[in-house]
């Protein structure tokens, strides 16, 4: 009946992730803005429409749990729990940045969050997810590690090498593919033999399962059933998250592969966010009125952390020779 | 498009869904996993032997995740190794990777006139076709998690008695059967959807990851065939008492964890692998055309193994059985019958 709650997550949970997601949109849109005004240094990809995937799977991780990124690393920051305001300075390259503004943002990482870094190099994360999940069976408590890719990323060596060696040693370690429709410009049918990622885990023995990625109950079922089996060493699986991103594959990015109105479709029809809301406030459990005053806080928290970041002093050069060798 | 009907040229249809058979139960309950080229090569040989029956075009939906981009290399392949083909038109629309690309799919293959629709998915798929393609014909080939519906065969001999049919060599007397199927009806019709096997009333409410598995949340159960030799939840009626695909009427069955309400406990394999003891309460015979109101006050109807419509206090959710709901290409009968009339041989000797 309306009123009640008929979602896995209690009421406090459903407000909490809506204001995550809501956290990485808002990110990503200002920074779209103000990589379009000059006002960043380097590259920035982002992870605008996506947001369902993070944080229906980071929803079950603890900060124990670790995770290795993408080149499109902001929400999987922001869901693992980095703070907003070091990694807008970070982004910035800012003393203060969540690397001290030395990394910018392929690079933000915050191992006290088990976020152990986005990463430039496409496919690297895996062997690296690998390694976190194995130090994690070894310690026995019960963590996981996650290693994200995106559908291009996906037919690098290092993620195949990374399932054999997570099959063999019984890793446990999810793999998430995200599966956004093109590797940089490139579309799925024209870059792989074969375009279901679920058929790569099968060929090392692992099982593996596609959802729809911007259904974020969707997401967070499936990836709670899958990261249970994995603290319980039910070993590594792979999931595939259907979905799309809202901005080029970089900003800057003409687009010109995208078909005709294939944005305006996506954004009003698979947009994670209008269908959290949907389904929640059809349910009656959260009000419209309610996901608008997370929307104004969310505002405002990111207002914040772009004034900080302006704020904050560059590295001096002396800055360029700390930090060079960390041991964890 | 094709939508000019082309009465004079069999065509048939194939849908084949890239996404069968990929939920869930592949963690929870180590189900099947069909490869992608396993799917392809499937079409392959039902493309190879409708064109040895001599049918010349044949309709696909087009799809995003690797059927259509791995069948066209391979057709270049057979192309340049001189293979007999069909000619193979992919549907002119856009995939949306959704369940929407087969109700579309299903709506154009009957615009454009093919004798059947070929159908390579589990329950839900095959719900899905049924749902938009009317009274055309469907042959259903098993990718999916469950096949409560579709029966499990050889493709090549499926693709046989299509061609048989498509190629007007059987009457559709001679080669179709008609099917049962549930019609759930919420609110008098403000939403309608359809069930090839189950309707199936379980107290969670939202859609989530789609399959059920919970036997906890199960409350009742409408089946218009109970296989004792099905997986699924169908299975749940198939070994408490058994119906036939083409008997009258079908079955409803409430379920109770509660021992005060529960009549008995039964055993039974509702997913791959997975077999469960579900509380019985009472159970009941379906007949035809009689709806059947729900009790549960909130809840989902997951139609053939998938949650799909959520309700609330309030809802009226009604499900009827409906006989003779829509054509199948029996293969077995067409075999059969087209091995007695000798519809192979080459040559008249009799021996």
């Amino acid at each position: 009946m309306a009123g009640t709650n008929p979602f896995p997550l209690s009421r406090d949970e459903l407000l909490k992730c809506y204001r995550t997601m809501g956290t990485i949109r808002e990110f990503e849109d200002r920074l779209h803005i103000d990589f379009g005004r000059g006002d960043i240094p380097g590259f920035v990809h982002l992870y605008a429409g996506e947001e369902a995937s993070a944080t229906g799977i980071m929803s079950h991780l603890g900060d124990g749990d670790r995770i290795a990124s993408t080149h499109r690393g902001h929400g999987h920051c922001i869901s693992k729990g980095v703070d907003v305001v070091a990694m807008m300075k970070e982004i910035y390259g800012r003393k203060g940045g969540a690397c001290n503004g030395k990394g910018g943002s392929m690079h933000i990482a915050d191992v006290s969050k088990g976020m152990m870094g986005a990463n430039g190099i496409l496919g690297a994360g895996a062997p690296l997810a690998c390694g976190a999940a194995l130090a994690a069976k070894y310690r026995k408590k019960g963590e996981v590690a996650i290693s994200f890719v995106g559908d291009g990323a996906s037919n690098q060596g290092t993620f195949l090498e990374s399932l054999n060696l997570a099959a063999v040693w019984n890793l446990p370690v999810l793999f998430v593919v995200e599966n956004n429709g093109y590797a940089e410009s490139t579309s799925r049918d024209y870059g792989t033999a074969v375009d279901s990622y679920v058929d790569r885990a099968a060929g090392f023995g692992l099982p593996g399962i596609t959802v729809d990625g911007t259904d974020f109950f969707a997401v967070y079922e499936a990836a709670g059933e899958m990261i249970k089996r994995a603290r319980e060493g039910g070993g590594p699986a792979l999931l595939e998250c259907k979905m799309v991103r809202f901005h080029g594959h970089f900003e800057g990015d003409a687009q010109t592969y995208r078909g005709a109105g294939e944005l305006d479709s996506i954004r009003a029809d698979q947009d994670c966010m209008k269908k959290f809301r949907a389904q929640v406030t059809a349910a009656g459990v959260i009000t419209a009125d309610e996901f608008k005053a997370i929307d104004r806080e969310v505002l405002g928290v990111i207002e914040n952390a772009v004034k900080e970041a302006k704020a904050a002093p560059l590295p001096t050069l002396a800055d360029l020779t700390t930090d060079v060798y960390v041991t964890y | 498009m094709p939508t000019a009907s082309r009465t004079d040229t069999p065509s048939i249809g194939i849908i084949a869904n890239p996404v069968s058979a990929r939920d869930i139960r592949r963690v929870i309950a180590n189900a099947s996993n069909l490869q992608i080229a396993d799917r392809v090569n499937i079409v392959l040989r039902v493309l190879t032997t409708v064109a040895s029956l001599g049918v010349p075009r044949v309709l696909m939906m087009p799809d995003r995740g690797g059927i259509r981009a791995m069948l066209q290399r391979q057709l270049r392949r057979e192309h340049n190794l001189h293979h007999t083909f069909p000619e193979v038109e992919f549907l002119d629309m856009e995939p949306t990777s959704t369940v929407d690309d087969t109700f579309l799919a299903a709506r154009m293959m009957r615009a454009a006139g093919v004798r059947s629709i070929v159908v390579l998915g589990g329950d839900g798929t095959h719900r899905a076709v049924v749902r938009e393609c009317n009274d055309v014909p469907i042959a259903g080939l098993s990718t999916g998690t469950n096949n409560a519906f579709p029966e499990m065969r050889e493709s090549t001999i499926t693709a046989m008695a299509v061609g048989l049919y498509a190629t007007g060599r059987l009457t559709p007397e001679q080669a179709l059967v008609q099917n049962k199927l549930l019609a759930i009806s919420i609110n008098d019709g403000e939403r309608r959807d359809i069930a090839l096997v189950d309707a199936v009333i379980s107290t969670d409410r939202y859609i989530g990851a789609r399959a059920l598995w919970k036997t906890e949340s199960l409350s009742a159960l409408y089946l218009t065939f109970a296989d004792p030799q099905a997986i699924g939840l169908s299975a749940i009626g198939g070994l408490l008492h058994p119906v036939g695909r083409r008997e009258a009427g079908g079955l409803a069955v409430h379920l109770s964890d509660d021992p005060a309400t529960r009549r008995l406990l039964l055993r039974a394999p509702i997913a791959p692998g997975m077999v469960r003891e579900v509380g019985i309460a009472h159970w009941e015979p379906m007949p035809a055309g009689q709806p059947f109101p729900v009790a549960l006050q909130a809840g989902v109807v997951a139609l053939d193994g998938e949650r799909e419509m959520a309700f609330d206090a309030g809802d009226r959710v009604r499900i009827t059985l409906r006989e003779n709901a829509f054509p199948t290409v029996d293969v077995a009968r067409c075999m059969q019958t087209a091995a007695r009339e000798g519809l192979f041989r080459l040559s008249s000797s009799t021996t």
